[in-house]
């Protein structure tokens, strides 16, 4: 298992998680994708979506599985995992382009309209992506929620971004 | 990594890779000090503190108390979990003497 | 101050959480602790925390410590910071100095609340500066903010290390490499993910060779391990580092245990020589208790558990609460610390803990 020896997933690991939504219902329209891997006791995801998309059950421990029918991708639950492992993917936002909606805490955010790398789980840089919208309520809780666009063949790679000319992400 | 004997038995010279190593830093005892404290029958970590010092100083062992015990069952053959940490005196932490001396204690009575 | 029903030392998780129960039932309650500032390690954790609802799950450890001061405030328990306890005495005596005054305090019971110390590795060049401990660098980073260094090489990947790595790059420092000697992280993958997203190479099978500088750490040579632990030579590299951060895990701080005279017992996933304790945190001498991370290095989150457990206990021994409704809120603590000491990573724990209880009944 790679994820236990290098910190990010082999495709086949990410394929078994519950919190994964089927390839066909990614080309549907937003949806959470969930990379939540080991067991750990932890549940703030199940509770911060209204949508009832996201099920622990009776234990903590039990790894959040989800109902893609119930899920509109609104991005509500990212910045209540602690483990900042859940993203929202679309597909269909236009022909070639996908978004990625992901969890941030790193100073300066970086702001709507900008160009910045596209990093994948591994920290490489794959793509550029064009910042949508960059969000910070109060109830976040100062993890930040950006969306950006990517091309559609890297909106399953891209998970965290680099401001261009800073040394991380 | 492991070099040498593991017991230190009858042993007065053994080579050992970075003698002039720290391993308690607030009193500036190295490995090779250690490694002779052991080999010259030190047990423990009191008997190595005895002979060498390491774990008097100002932290009093909460450092280097750990890295004695690992050199003691890497050497002696003990079990490390097994081997105690250095007897615990008072003041577990340092205060200064006359703090010390000017103790109030009305609980007798 | 020179009796009191119950002394607390230790105003972490633990220590708070004990003063909360008893205190609000009616014991007389006094929490000492050696710092300024009272919360113990949840001060420097500015990350959110996992569990459930329960557990306060999401919020940050920095807002939990909060409200269990509020808490606190609210249960009539009295908490004097910048009070070393130095010492243990036969008839449960406490030496305290407190404003520069040394004086015992005699307590019906005792809760050791005192936490961990953390564990270093010696190398060639471990005492330069610059080399420094997890807590300390958390402290610097998280409390004082200021930054340690600005390349950083971290050694251990247990939660510690992968969570201070995180918090080394929120606040600008480049963290090189983090090394750790097992075949594989030892914390949270979660953690772990976070940081390998930042561009944080994660080398497991590594470890540090030595560091070396003028008067201050410049450069730290990594080496490779084989799978049994021994260096793989000729796989030497060298980075240019100015930080070289040690989390190579927690041991129990119970100096004030061993002098007290309590049975100590090895067990291993706790962190070593622990005493032993049964299902009220009592150790083996009567009226004394531990909680926290001095009964076995956990979390946080267990720790406000067993903290809550022993001020229950210790509420009940005293006389402030029937056995009944003792039971019915020892009920509630346990199935959440059951919750917590689940999955693939707490089922180790519980397993350890159950020896630990159970090794106290033997003689
Ligand atoms: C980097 C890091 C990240 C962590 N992340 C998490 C997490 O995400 N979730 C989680 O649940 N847990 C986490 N933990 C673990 C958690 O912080 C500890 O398990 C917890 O703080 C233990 O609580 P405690 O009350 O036993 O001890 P502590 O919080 O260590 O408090 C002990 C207190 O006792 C005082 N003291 C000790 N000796 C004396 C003396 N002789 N006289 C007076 N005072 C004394 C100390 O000053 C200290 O304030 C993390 C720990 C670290 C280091
Ligand atoms: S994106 Fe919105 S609807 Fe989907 S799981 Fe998260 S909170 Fe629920
Ligand atoms: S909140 Fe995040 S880390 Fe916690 S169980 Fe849900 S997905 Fe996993
Ligand atoms: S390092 Fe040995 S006494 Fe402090």
């Amino acid at each position: 298992m790679t994820l236990i020896k290098d910190g990010y997933f082999s495709q086949t690991e990410l394929a078994q998680l519950p919190g994964m939504p089927s390839r066909e219902r990614l080309h549907e329209g937003p949806c959470v994708v969930i990379e939540c891997a080991q067991q750990i006791p932890c549940d703030p995801c199940e509770a911060a979506c209204h949508e009832g998309a996201i099920e622990i059950g009776d234990s903590i421990i039990n790894l959040p599985k989800l109902d893609p029918s119930k899920c509109g991708g609104c991005g509500l639950c990212i910045a209540a995992c602690p483990g900042q492992c859940l993203f929202v993917v679309d597909m269909t936002y236009s022909d070639t382009e996908g978004t990625v909606q992901f969890p941030y805490e790193f100073l300066p955010y970086p702001q709507k309209g900008d160009t910045v790398h596209g990093l994948n789980r591994g920290g490489d840089i794959v793509c550029d992506a064009e910042v949508l919208k960059v969000l910070h309520p109060k109830k976040f809780d100062h993890t930040a929620v950006i969306t950006v666009s990517v091309p559609k063949e890297y909106a399953m790679e891209v998970r965290t971004i680099k401001i261009k000319g800073n040394h991380h992400g | 990594m492991d070099k040498h004997p593991r017991t230190y038995e009858g042993k007065t010279e053994i080579k050992i890779e970075h003698p002039d190593m720290i391993i308690c830093r607030c009193e500036e005892v190295t490995l090779a000090q250690i490694i002779e404290a052991i080999s010259e029958g030190a047990r423990t970590v009191d008997e190595v503190k005895r002979r060498t010092r390491a774990g008097m100083g100002l932290c009093q062992g909460r450092t280097c108390s750990r890295l004695v015990r690992h050199l003691l069952a890497q050497h002696t053959g003990q079990n490390f979990h097994q081997i105690p940490p250095m007897t615990a005196r008072v003041p577990v932490r340092p205060i200064a003497l006359e703090v010390l001396a000017s103790l109030e204690d009305d609980t007798n009575g | 101050m020179n009796h009191v029903e119950l002394a607390i030392i230790g105003a972490g998780p633990a220590g708070l959480s004990a003063a909360i129960e008893a205190a609000s039932v009616g014991v007389q309650t006094i929490v000492f602790d050696e710092n300024q500032q009272a919360g113990g390690q949840l001060f420097k954790q500015i990350h959110k925390f996992f569990g459930s609802r329960a557990h306060q799950a999401g919020a940050r450890g920095i807002d939990i410590g909060k409200n269990l001061l509020g808490q606190v405030a609210a249960s009539g328990a009295e908490i004097k910071l910048d009070t070393v306890v130095w010492g243990i005495f036969e008839g449960n005596k406490v030496g305290v100095v407190t404003n520069g005054r040394n004086v015992i305090c005699k307590a019906d019971r005792i809760l050791l609340a005192t936490g961990a110390s953390e564990n270093v590795l010696a190398f060639p060049g471990w005492t330069l500066p610059g080399v420094m401990g997890a807590g300390a660098i958390q402290t610097m980073v998280n409390v004082h903010r200021v930054l340690p260094g600005k390349r950083v090489l971290m050694i251990g990947s247990g939660n510690v290390g992968l969570i201070v790595s995180y918090q080394l790059l929120q606040a600008g420092a480049e963290v090189v490499a983090l090394v750790e000697a097992m075949d594989r992280i030892g914390g949270y993958a979660v953690h772990a993910s976070k940081i390998k997203r930042a561009g944080t190479p994660i080398l497991i099978r590594h470890t540090i060779k030595e560091a070396v500088g003028n008067g201050k750490v410049e450069q730290a040579t990594i080496v490779q391990l084989n799978d049994n632990g021994n260096v793989i030579e000729g796989t030497e590299r060298t980075l240019d580092v100015d930080v070289i951060c040690m989390a190579c895990g927690l041991s129990p701080l119970a100096e004030l245990a061993w002098l007290a005279g309590c049975r100590f017992t090895d067990v291993a996933p706790l962190g070593g020589l622990l005493p032993v304790h049964d299902d009220n945190m009592q150790t083996s001498l009567p009226g004394m208790y531990v909680a926290g991370d001095i009964a076995g290095i956990e979390e946080a989150s267990t720790a406000i558990e067993e903290g809550r457990l022993a001020g229950i206990a210790i509420a009940e021994s005293l006389g402030y609460l029937t056995t009944t409704d003792a039971t019915v809120k020892k009920q509630a603590v346990n199935d959440r610390s059951e919750q917590l000491r689940d999955g693939p990573f707490g089922i180790t724990r519980r397993e350890a803990k159950e020896t630990l209880i159970r090794r106290s009944l033997e003689t």
